[in-house]
């Protein structure tokens, strides 16, 4: 057996993070913002307040402490000032993140505290935003400056608090190796009266028989504790997934097929009427090393009752009010949730899972509202992905063609078509500049449609643009500027969802809105992770095409990471 | 390679294939039903002209319609005044859903006679009118202890105080729920809670106990009682005395006592219903230890002590009690 068993542990060489490492390290970051914002709700308006200005120095100072070559313990805390708040007032301490990692017995990789965490798309997943297209210049600032604050990473985890582990065997026949993924954590604490504790809990192993062959077995479950308090009935969201990737590798091109279907089960514990469910997705993607280009087709089936929260919940919680002029005319209306707010406004980000279906705006992602999970849909989708080999251009495009599985209301059902595209230009490559120049564009339309009926039929498209700019003046001095526009039409039938998530009602969502926005202003980089940066932009909306409305805002960040 | 490249391909076809047909399915409620036109497909009809109720006869309603709705069918009798509401959500009335075995929303109790049958929607203005005769009432099963419709049986014991305006009595009007009589309790006492009371002692039946069984969690005590509009000071203390020994008699000191104490504060006739073992043993209105086995026991019942009381500064007080019966299995639906 000793011969047949070879344990290690993967990634060793990232978490024997301390050899060459001081015992103690100082990390953080730090981040300045002044901002002057001012509305025009428009003349008739004789209401509403019209300018705001604020801004805030923070300091997240974290102490990274390597015991020994196997532990690293980190704790941060952020000190906040509101600008005009010193002596006490507008001054605030939080702990910012706190964790201990390592590997025990040269074997057992853990983390206990903080924690950020994803499996699969279909079991525990971070969604890329909605309409996150190709963010540069100004908004590039303000994605980087959210994702900070929120945890978000490009890895599309989730920042959790509990504890992970994972380990692997080697084996020298029928298989090459196997790692054990696990991970727990909590949602939300008991109140001791009639809400349960409630913990996420799950993991998956991954089998690679060879280098043609990876199989997955994942499972996720969210649930409750029950005796945690009295008379409340304890949930379950259990999923389980079965992952494979397959892979023929040659010298000039590459074939792999990707897939996942699995199971999902949803509902009170002793409720015999518990959703279930069950989804696929597969695909074969076909690559030409030389030539820098891939192209992928694939089908996807999620059954209309398969949940799966952990893959599901959203960034932005669309129950959240807006923080800046939240209310505008006469009368007061509430400010709907744009682009630009979301862009603007840290009070939209989630930053745990919901138990639950999520709030969504239609207007802004109806096709996948809670990405490739997102239940009752299935169809089609393919992917082009284009990089020339001197990388003037990259170019990533995706395409949906899908429709529901089970109509809402109706036997007919909505059919869904999703199509986004980023390009990315490196002007300075292609003319040979030695200043660095770069241009990106993103492209989304989405539309949702369903066959005139006695009752109407529903047409919704939503076509969104964005272009990015940063240009290098002089050296580590950017000319940055970007223009981005949204449009929204037609009208849709939306569920109205009891405490159960059972649909009981439609609302009629009828919208005609437009959104513009553009920005301009500099850069400056100290270094990699070091910038000042001062920009204009200024937003014109009529979601609302009673009230339009105008925003402008200048905005100076100077952000430090260390 | 190839093999499972096919093998994969394969699988996630024979997956897909797997999906069941909801082609007729549907997600949340119909949306023929919310936007669609309402029409009468169907014409709303009685099952009989006429039901004999007190044979277990059961008359239903009928309609059809072109979508669902809140529908509802009110049953008014033309002499009692008695009401039964049967309502439901749907494209179709049938047995299933308005199902009438005689029983009653509002007091008081249908009487033969020839009843109004209504059908009326929540959210169209149509209503539509049959009739249906009753020829003769549903009964219940059950001990009856009491419906003051022959007189004050003889093996009742009571008393009443010498206050004003008392008035303990049977009496016989518009005011019965079940056919004409109830027993009417009213006066003023400003020295003491007792107005008066009767004692339905399991004698007057002709036994030591009542003739109920030993699952006390089967046995449900009912009796319809009356709240004056505007007195909301009558107490009503039902007292359930139990022989445990089987010795024939109750004692009050080693023997169980369960009571079942009510504030009248409602309007009107009401149906009060409770499980024999739900009764509560009481001291001075408190919970407490019974004094005896401990365990509800219907078959070892010696009499119901039925108390009228009220705060002595409270002034007059009033209230009328009917149709005191035992039934099995559940409450009655009178």
């Amino acid at each position: 057996m000793k011969s047949a068993l070879i344990l290690f542990i993967c990634c060793l060489s990232t978490v024997a993070f301390s050899q060459s490492k001081k015992k103690v390290q100082f990390v953080g970051g730090a981040r300045s913002l002044i901002s002057h914002m001012s509305m025009d709700p428009g003349a008739a308006d004789t209401v509403s307040r019209r300018k705001a200005t604020g801004g805030y120095a923070l300091i997240d100072l974290g102490f990274k402490i390597n015991p020994n070559a196997q532990t690293e313990i980190l704790g941060m805390i952020r000190i906040n000032n509101e600008f005009g708040g010193f002596w006490g007032g507008g001054v605030t301490f939080d702990v910012r993140q706190l964790y201990v990692r390592g590997v025990a017995g040269k074997i057992l990789r853990y983390q206990i505290g903080n924690i950020d965490y994803k499996l699969t798309p279909y079991t525990f997943y971070n969604n890329d935003l909605d309409l996150q297209m190709n963010s540069s210049g100004a908004l590039g600032i303000k994605q980087d400056v959210n994702r900070y604050e929120t945890f978000y990473t490009n890895n599309n985890t989730w920042r959790q608090q509990g504890a992970a582990i994972d380990f692997g065997l080697a084996f020298p026949k029928v298989v090459n190796e196997i790692k054990f993924n696990g991970f727990i954590t909590r949602l939300n604490p008991t109140n001791f009266a009639n809400i349960l504790e409630r913990l996420y809990g799950g993991g998956n192993m991954i089998i690679k028989q060879s280098k043609y062959l990876t199989v997955g077995l994942n499972h996720v479950s969210i649930f409750d504790l029950k005796e945690t308090a009295v008379g409340t009935p304890a949930y379950r969201n259990n999923v389980s997934t079965l992952t494979a990737q397959s892979t023929l590798d040659k010298d000039k091109w590459r074939l792999k097929f990707n897939g996942e279907t699995g199971i999902s089960t949803s509902g009170l514990v002793e409720d015999t009427s518990a959703l279930s469910d069950y989804f696929i997705n597969a695909s074969v993607s076909f690559e030409l090393k030389d030539h820098g280009f891939k192209a992928s087709v694939g089908y996807m089936d999620n059954g209309a009752d398969f949940r799966s929260f952990g893959a599901q919940s959203k960034r932005i919680n669309y129950n959240n009010v807006n923080s800046m002029f939240d209310r505008y005319t006469n009368d007061q209306v509430q400010r709907t949730t744009s682009l630009y707010d979301i862009y603007n406004d840290p009070n939209y980000y989630n930053q745990s899972i919901s138990t639950g279906i999520a709030a969504y705006n239609p207007a802004l992602n109806n096709v996948l509202p809670f990405g490739v999970a997102t239940f009752n849909r299935k169809g089609i989708y393919s992917t082009v992905n284009y990089q020339d080999k001197k990388k003037y251009i990259k170019l990533d495009a995706t395409y949906y063609r899908l429709s529901e599985v089970r109509g809402q209301g109706t036997t007919e059902l909505k059919k869904f078509d999703f199509a986004k595209t980023k390009l990315d230009v490196n002007v300075s490559e292609m003319l040979a500049w030695k200043k660095r120049q770069t241009v990106n564009v993103g492209w989304s339309y989405q539309a949702t449609n369903r066959a005139p009926s006695p009752f109407g039929g529903i047409s919704l498209t939503t076509q969104a643009l964005q272009i990015g700019g940063e240009f290098e003046l002089v050296e580590d001095l950017f000319l940055i500027g970007n223009y981005s526009y949204f449009i929204s039409r037609g009208n849709e039938l939306l569920a109205v969802r009891d405490g159960n998530d059972e649909i009981i009602n439609f609302s009629e969502y009828r919208i005609n809105a437009k959104e513009g926005y553009y920005a301009a202003g500099l850069r400056f980089n100290f270094s990699e992770d070091v910038y000042l940066s001062a920009f204009y932009e200024g937003n014109s909306n009529n979601d609302n095409e009673i009230n339009p409305y105008a925003l402008n805002q200048v905005m100076v960040f100077y952000v430090m990471k260390f | 390679m190839k093999k499972y490249l096919l093998l994969l391909v394969v699988g996630s076809v024979l997956l897909t294939a797997c999906r069941k047909d909801e082609v007729d399915q549907i997600d949340g409620p119909s949306l023929t039903d919310i936007y669609g036109e309402f029409n009468i497909f169907t014409p709303f009809a009685v099952s009989a002209p006429a039901v004999d109720f007190g044979t277990g006869e059961t008359v239903h309603f009928t309609a059809e319609f072109s979508k669902s709705v809140d529908w509802e069918i009110r049953i008014t009798g033309q002499t009692s005044g008695a009401v039964k509401v049967i309502s439901g959500f749907g494209a179709t009335i049938d047995e299933n859903t308005s199902n009438w075995i005689g029983d009653i929303t509002e007091f008081p109790i249908f009487q033969t006679e020839i009843c109004d049958v209504e059908l009326s929607f929540l959210n169209e203005p149509d209503v539509f009118a049959e009739t249906v005769e009753i020829t003769s009432p549903k009964t219940n099963d059950g001990f009856l202890v009491a419906d003051f419709e022959s007189g004050f049986n003889s093996g009742w014991s009571t008393f009443v105080q010498s206050g004003a305006n008392m008035d303990f009595q049977i009496k016989s009007d518009n005011f019965s729920p079940e056919q004409g009589s109830y027993f009417n309790m009213a006066g003023e006492v400003d020295w003491d809670y007792l107005i008066g009371y009767v004692y339905f002692d399991a004698s007057a039946y002709g036994a030591a106990h009542y003739p109920l069984s030993n699952n006390a969690d089967n046995e449900y005590f009912n009796f319809m009682l009356y709240g004056e509009p505007g007195l909301t000071n009558t107490i009503m203390l039902f007292q359930f005395t139990e022989d445990d020994n089987d010795d024939g008699n109750h004692n009050g000191s080693n023997e169980d006592m369960y009571s079942l104490e009510l504030i009248v504060d409602w309007e009107g006739w009401r149906l009060v219903s409770i499980k024999y073992s739900d009764i509560p043993c009481l001291v001075n209105g408190q919970p407490a230890a019974p004094n005896g086995n401990g365990v509800h026991n219907p078959d070892k019942l010696t009499s119901i002590n039925m108390l009228h009381l009220a705060n002595p500064v409270t002034g007059f007080a009033q209230s009328k009690l009917d149709y005191m019966i035992f039934t099995q299995n559940g409450p009655l639906r009178p």
